[in-house]
């Protein structure tokens, strides 16, 4: 291994962050199912529908594109893996991606990973940053998401 | 911004300027004033710079939605990473579709409120297409080994990202703000004083350095 010194420098910058609230999305789930496996416990819910409501974005979730795949962890925080497809109202695709920690305590918050096509109307969303707020119903069978932009 | 407020009660003991004020009369945080906000996006708002430090200090800022209904989600600045790389390979080329970068992590320091210690050296590297994957290791003061997978976009700041328009190039590249990105990652810690980042979701700010090539990371919890 090579030795390295980290070099004296005058670069303790303290970056900003804020959020700008973008677009809300209501999904509606099948009921979960909870499987245990050597890695902890699974909870697979699939994503059956949802609508998405915004200044600059509204679309569907594409029915049964997708689903949250989650691992429930031996001190009950869930591991939230979601993915799914929308189509916008002008019929563009659009693939998301959630990464999160949904908590016993009522903390659920994602950063979600959007893809569009770079050539339509929604090139915005490429390389946007999205940090993300979870409600549930009682159930878990509606959730409603709330993005806001990183900036 | 209108929806942002600052949330007292959630305030920690250790304020911003108490913390670099330490660090300065350790030598190791001068002129840390002038560059607290710097090349700001936000320069054009007329934000004064105590209003900008006052966002950077470890009170919690929440923002909403456009209804009082919605959910409040904060920031609060947690710790931030010096990160200076060693390697830059390229594997063919980035608009390939095979092309995937190289750029090793040489080593560096994790400075701020919630954590200290350094960036293990030559732990890691990020692997990237067109969005970065970063894997390495943090080491703790206290010893703990921290894995750290990072996922962002290169994503400038160039400009102000505008809600429904297409991404514009950058007017002059090697400008500031060109320089400037979003973080997310994911911390696997063991348990002990550090488990509060294994359920925490973290958004970073993320500029870059050169002479030497370096990348000062800002991360902030998200609450």
């Amino acid at each position: 291994m090579r030795d390295f010194v980290v070099p004296k420098t005058d670069t303790k910058i303290i970056g900003d962050v804020r959020l700008e609230y973008a677009f809300q999305l209501t999904a509606h789930y099948d009921p979960p199912s909870v499987s245990q496996t050597p890695k902890g416990s699974f909870r697979y819910q699939d994503i059956v529908s949802g609508e998405i409501r915004g200044e600059h974005l509204n679309a569907t979730v594409y029915p049964d594109s997708g689903g949250q795949y989650d691992t429930v962890r031996a001190d009950k925080v869930r591991d939230v893996d979601a993915h799914f497809m929308l189509k916008a109202e002008n019929g563009e695709w659009i693939y998301m991606e959630h990464v999160g920690y949904r908590r016993a305590d009522g903390y659920y918050r994602a950063i979600a990973y959007v893809e569009a096509e770079t050539k339509g109307a929604y090139d915005w969303l490429n390389n946007t940053t999205f940090v993300v707020t979870a409600q549930e119903s009682a159930d878990q069978r509606e959730v409603v998401f709330h993005y806001y932009i990183a900036n | 911004m209108s929806g942002a407020f600052t949330d007292v009660a959630e305030a920690t003991p250790i304020s911003r300027r108490s913390f670099l004020g330490a660090a300065a009369t350790a030598g190791a945080g001068a002129a840390l004033a002038s560059v607290a906000s710097p090349m700001s996006h936000a320069a054009g708002t007329g934000d004064t710079a105590s209003g900008a430090a006052a966002r950077h200090d470890t009170q919690a800022t929440y923002y909403g939605g456009p209804d009082s209904k919605s959910p409040k989600v904060g920031l609060r600045w947690a710790f931030s990473a010096t990160v200076f790389f060693a390697d830059r390979v390229m594997i063919n080329s980035i608009t390939s579709p095979t092309g995937r970068g190289y750029t090793s992590v040489g080593g560096g320091e994790i400075w701020g409120p919630r954590l200290q210690g350094r960036v293990l050296p030559h732990s890691g590297a990020d692997y990237y297409k067109t969005t970065f994957s970063t894997y390495y290791m943090f080491e703790a003061s206290d010893g703990a080994l921290i894995f750290i997978h990072n996922r962002g976009t290169m994503r400038r700041f160039q400009s102000r990202p505008e809600p429904g328009q297409p991404l514009l190039p950058p007017a002059d590249p090697q400008s500031a703000g060109w320089t400037r990105f979003r973080a997310t990652p994911v911390f696997t810690a063991p348990a002990g004083p550090h488990d509060w980042m294994n359920r925490t979701v973290f958004v970073a700010d993320a500029q870059r350095q050169s002479n030497p090539d370096h990348t000062v990371f800002t991360y902030y919890e998200v609450l």
